[in-house]
């Protein structure tokens, strides 16, 4: 059994109703904490709707099907040891398209520019 | 921490200034600090001035040690508001303290990016910011406060790698950073006083550079952190074109830099524009740190915890791009 409106959708209207009725009605921090919260809000929404990480380049690079969180520690404790630089060198794009793929959650948009 | 009273604050300011003190109102109340106008009265007209307190959950240096470096900067000619009083523990508000002369101007980041539409010079600005960059970085060694932190490139790394650790969570982009920080390490370079947060938000904008604010991050380090850390995509606000604080170029604060006697290493500003984005982002995840440990309830605190990945994607472009000047 599901309700509605589904739990995207209300997330969409919580950070609406926020930005549009709280935040210009306060002011100081409590005005502050509103526009965090209805980022957060739009941040959980597309959280939401992401499909997750796609950890397929994370196996190659890592030759290991370990679970997910596992992985992730086992590719991190690499990083930290691993005397192979070209192997290195090619988790580089592992680790961009995560970083990218969270970015744009966070901000949409974020990646249509570098940091340069 | 809970906010102190503003009537015990209020109290608190006039015992430490031996004079009343009325609160006007507040112009932040940050994670870190709350930034409180207030009136001295200590004549016939009242004395207006700003009251930081501190809020800090997270480590912050000592006050006497910030008010002592404004001292410092403005012997050097640095733009800075006049110290009044500094303590460690503000009685009314349990809470170190510092009181400032207040300085008229802007210091919120995006209307000082709407004054460039309306007459602001970026270019000058960001020449200033540059040239008071330089007359901080020339400050002698003797006017320093000698328990000031060293934070050279290989102790900078040292010390990261120890604060991943003690992350909860694996972050392998942030590896990723201190490997190559590691790897690519520039060679020494004598250390000098570096303010640490030099950027658009820690600013006070007239007509142009009214002062530099925010004095808690200061080190002896190398130089070029500051130059990295004004350019840091975060405090562009947006006008990512603009990578000095989103109002100027880097050629016009190179300038100013230059100008008043500083000396620009491209290979060195590279390396600290990356390592200021690994500090920011484990920066950022303590926050977050601090509300899922139950050490604050802060709201703000804890959706520091969803800007982690702009600073790892940041850091890893940095790495694979290099900045463009």
């Amino acid at each position: 059994m599901v309700d509605e409106p589904d739990a995207k959708t209300l997330l969409e209207a919580m950070a609406a109703t926020l930005t549009d009725q709280v935040v210009p009605s306060c002011a100081g921090g409590a005005q502050h904490a509103a526009r965090v919260i209805a980022n957060l809000c739009m941040i959980l929404a597309r959280e939401m709707g992401d499909d997750g990480a796609d950890l397929e380049g994370l196996r190659a690079w890592m030759g290991s099907d370990a679970p997910n969180e596992t992985l992730i520690a086992d590719f991190d404790a690499a990083l930290a040891t691993s005397t192979d630089q070209d192997a290195v060198n090619r988790a580089l794009d592992v680790l961009l398209a995560d970083a990218a793929r969270r970015a744009e959650i966070a901000r949409p948009g974020y990646t249509d520019h570098g940091p340069t | 921490m809970a906010r102190p009273d503003p009537s015990a604050t209020a109290a608190g300011l006039g015992e430490l200034l031996g004079h009343r003190v009325e609160i006007t109102g507040a112009a932040s109340v940050g994670a870190q600090r709350s930034t409180l106008f207030i009136e001295i009265h200590n004549g016939e007209r009242p004395t207006a001035a700003v009251a930081q307190i501190s809020n800090s959950v997270i480590n912050a240096a000592p006050v006497e040690q910030e008010a002592s470096l404004l001292r410092a900067a403005h012997a050097a000619g640095v733009p800075v508001p006049r110290v009044l009083a500094a303590t460690e523990n503000l009685a009314g508000a349990d809470a170190p303290a510092m009181v400032v002369e207040r300085i008229d101007g802007k210091t919120i980041p995006r209307h000082i990016l709407r004054a460039l539409n309306d007459g602001l010079d970026g270019e000058s600005l960001a020449h200033a910011c540059g040239e008071a960059m330089a007359r901080i970085h020339a400050i002698p060694a003797d006017a320093i406060p000698a328990e000031l932190e060293s934070m050279g490139a290989s102790a900078f790394v040292e010390r990261h790698t120890e604060l991943l650790e003690l992350l909860p969570m694996p972050r392998p982009a942030i590896r990723y950073g201190l490997r190559w920080l590691t790897d690519h390490r520039v060679p020494d370079f004598p250390l000098t006083l570096v303010h640490g947060d030099f950027r658009n938000g820690n600013i006070i904008v007239d007509n142009g550079l009214a002062a530099v604010l925010d004095w808690e991050l200061c080190q002896r380090s190398d130089p070029m952190q500051d130059l990295a850390w004004i350019c840091t995509r975060t405090w562009r606000f947006g006008n990512d074109h603009l990578p000095v604080g989103g109002f100027g170029s880097f050629d016009a604060l190179r300038a100013g830099y230059e100008a008043a006697g500083g000396v620009v290493r491209l290979d060195a500003l590279h390396w600290w524009m990356v390592a200021r984005a690994v500090w920011w982002a484990i920066g950022l995840a303590n926050q977050a740190v601090a509300f899922t440990s139950g050490l604050t309830n802060s709201i703000v605190l804890a959706a520091s915890g969803r800007r982690v990945p702009e600073l790892e994607y940041d850091l890893l472009r940095l790495i694979a791009d290099g900045p463009e000047f």
